[in-house]
């Protein structure tokens, strides 16, 4: 089960980084909510370390911490609001420059 | 008042204003009097608050909802939080003056005011928290309204420029939730000072150095530090004057105010830490005054500097001496009353220009027609490079004296790792002279040539109030030193004894538990 875990969260790390690199600033936000994922599944597997114990916990019980889901529910509400700014710059941005390639984007460069 | 709840209120006064300063939207000259005025109430809980921690010698500590120290959200101010954060709100004091005089359209935009308390609300929040998850919800406030302030501007690439440092921003919260996740899963909390004292205790977790990197990063982009600037000058160029003029003078000190917290509360022990800022610095000394010497745009050009002056205080923070802490906190200081003078001075020719930009293209000459700009912009470029009788000459002073301390106590071969430094500050100050008289005359000495018959240089700008105060006050603080100076010398020692701070976060009984 944590090897599952560990390679998706590694997975979505990896897909998110490659998205936020392209040229295409659509795909580079997409890349943005990919990672705040993968951030979010990491800070879960960070309370609940196999669903049962905590990973920092020395002896083993049966509980699970629930103050990173705690953790989550705000970072998912903060990159929910990011999110739809950055739509809406996006918006703004591709009636501007009429071009969703970041290259062509570059009025501040000189 | 009860003390504790003076660490709060420099939070709760700017964040209650700007949701009612919303609810004013329909009167603007109503929202900008009500604005203002809750700025002016918020620095003087914050001054209030430096006073009692300075003279009762105790920090003064609240705990959210009564919740004791560990599992609740605890506001902490110690000297040097109490410090940054009433540096942070004296600033958005002129800062506000400055919107209130300034004839962009952005600051007449009705979210204008309540964006702009929200930057300070993020900003001292992030200074006086003392839960490390709470730091990142702050740092998000502070750059969604940072990033929607700049989306507002006049300049027609405030867009362009928004969306840079919103993905690059997302990009270093992306990495702070990681450093806080990496703390969390080897130590089970996330208050700084249960952090500090259970790191100190124990550094075998593997996800340490991790957490220490993550951090590092978040910081490092935070305050623009040389490999993860790029953002900075683009983005300080674009936003409003005022909003500039905050964004590169305080806010970008919440970075160098991670730095003091990772290198003196959280890890002392990381000493090859210290090793990378002093190095990072160096090259963003150098890097950032030759960028600075090269720009054609006034505002870049204080933009590029900060770069400069940032790396000076990475080198205070790295030396870690008592003097050159001191000499950081001062730096921090002084820098952020002198960067946002010059940027709204900056901002104000670009209001009186033909067109209106910072472009020296445009400026050239132009400074024939505003000669008290030009006297404040002289003094401020004097101390900008650190010339006395300016604060600027203070700090620089402080720095290399510390530095001259340190090399000579130490063994010989830790001296090297002075002089190499303190050579290239000589240089850099250099530096900054040449860039700042460049800028002197190309803006004041060449002669007005309008590009067509009809651009004309406009008789009315932004008001130069906030500039001219800051300027007096950079020549006060240079002439009559002592008080800053004590201040600066009093929160480095309380930087260097963090276990005082651990105790009173954490109480008596908890720590007698532990």
């Amino acid at each position: 089960m944590e090897i599952i875990k560990a390679i998706s969260i590694g997975a979505l790390f990896g897909i998110g980084l490659y998205q936020l690199l392209r040229r295409n600033v659509i795909r580079s936000a997409i890349g943005l909510s990919i990672i705040s994922n993968a951030i979010n599944l990491y800070l879960l597997s960070v309370g609940a370390y196999d669903g049962v114990v905590e990973a920092y916990a020395k002896a083993v019980g049966q509980r699970s911490d629930a103050l990173p889901q705690a953790l989550i529910l705000t970072a998912i509400v903060i990159s929910l609001g990011g999110f739809a700014f950055v739509l809406a710059l996006l918006y703004v941005i591709a009636a501007r420059y009429r071009t969703g390639d970041s290259d062509e984007v570059k009025g501040l460069s000189h | 008042m009860t003390p504790s709840l003076a660490a709060i209120l420099p939070i709760i006064i700017p964040l209650t204003a700007a949701a009612v300063a919303l609810l004013l939207r329909r009167n603007f000259r109503l929202q900008a009097a009500w604005a203002f005025g809750a700025m002016l109430t918020a620095f003087a809980t914050s001054a209030y608050l430096l006073w009692t921690v300075w003279s009762t010698g105790r920090p003064v500590v609240y705990q959210m909802g009564l919740w004791p120290a560990p599992f609740g959200i605890t506001i902490a101010a110690d000297l040097l939080s109490a410090t940054m954060a009433a540096m942070a709100q004296l600033v958005f004091v002129f800062g506000f003056i400055y919107a209130l005089g300034a004839k962009d359209k952005a600051v007449r935009h009705s979210t204008f005011y309540p964006l702009f308390l929200c930057l300070v609300t993020g900003l001292s929040g992030g200074m006086l928290t003392g839960d490390i998850f709470n730091l990142f919800v702050m740092i998000e406030l502070i750059v969604i309204s940072g990033a929607v302030l700049t989306a507002l501007s006049d300049d027609r690439y405030g867009p362009e420029a928004a969306y840079k440092y919103f993905l690059i921003s997302t990009v270093a919260s992306v990495c702070l939730l990681f450093g806080v996740g990496c703390l969390y899963v080897s130590y089970g909390t996330l208050n700084m000072a249960d952090l500090a004292a259970r790191i100190a205790a124990d550094q075998a977790p593997a996800l340490l150095p991790a957490a220490i990197v993550f951090l590092a990063v978040t910081f490092m982009i935070k305050s623009a530090v040389v490999p993860f600037h790029f953002w900075q000058p683009d983005f300080h160029t674009a936003s409003p004057t005022p909003v500039s003029a905050m964004l590169s003078s305080v806010v970008v000190k919440i970075g160098v105010y991670g730095f003091l917290r990772m290198t003196t509360l959280l890890m002392p022990h990381a000493d090859w830490l210290r090793a990378v800022l002093i190095a990072l610095g160096i090259v963003g000394v150098i890097f950032g005054g030759l960028g600075a010497a090269g720009t054609h745009n006034a505002k870049r050009m204080f933009a590029y500097s900060t770069l400069a002056q940032i790396g000076f205080i990475l080198i205070g923070i790295g030396w870690d001496t008592p003097l050159s802490l001191a000499a950081a906190i001062l730096f921090t200081f002084n820098h952020a009353l002198i960067k946002s003078t010059m940027l709204m001075l900056s901002g104000y020719l670009a209001s009186r220009a033909p067109v209106k930009t910072a472009s020296f293209g445009v400026l050239r000459g132009t400074g024939k027609y505003a000669p008290l700009a030009g006297v404040l912009f002289f003094v401020g470029g004097m101390a900008l490079a650190g010339i006395p009788p300016t604060n600027g000459f203070i700090s620089k002073l402080a720095l290399f004296q510390s530095g001259v301390q340190a090399a000579q106590s130490g063994d010989v071969n830790a001296t090297s790792a002075y002089w190499a430094p303190l050579l290239l500050l000589g240089i850099s100050s250099i530096i900054t002279l040449v860039y700042v008289f460049r800028a002197l005359m190309k803006i004041w000495w060449e002669p007005f040539e309008p590009s067509s018959p009809e651009a004309k240089v406009k008789t009315d700008g932004d008001s130069l109030l906030a500039p001219g105060l800051m300027i007096a006050a950079c020549v006060a603080l240079g002439i009559w030193a002592q008080p800053l100076l004590q201040l600066a010398q009093d929160t480095s020692a309380w930087m260097r004894q963090p276990q005082a701070y651990v105790q009173a976060v954490l109480g008596e009984r908890t720590s007698r538990l532990r």
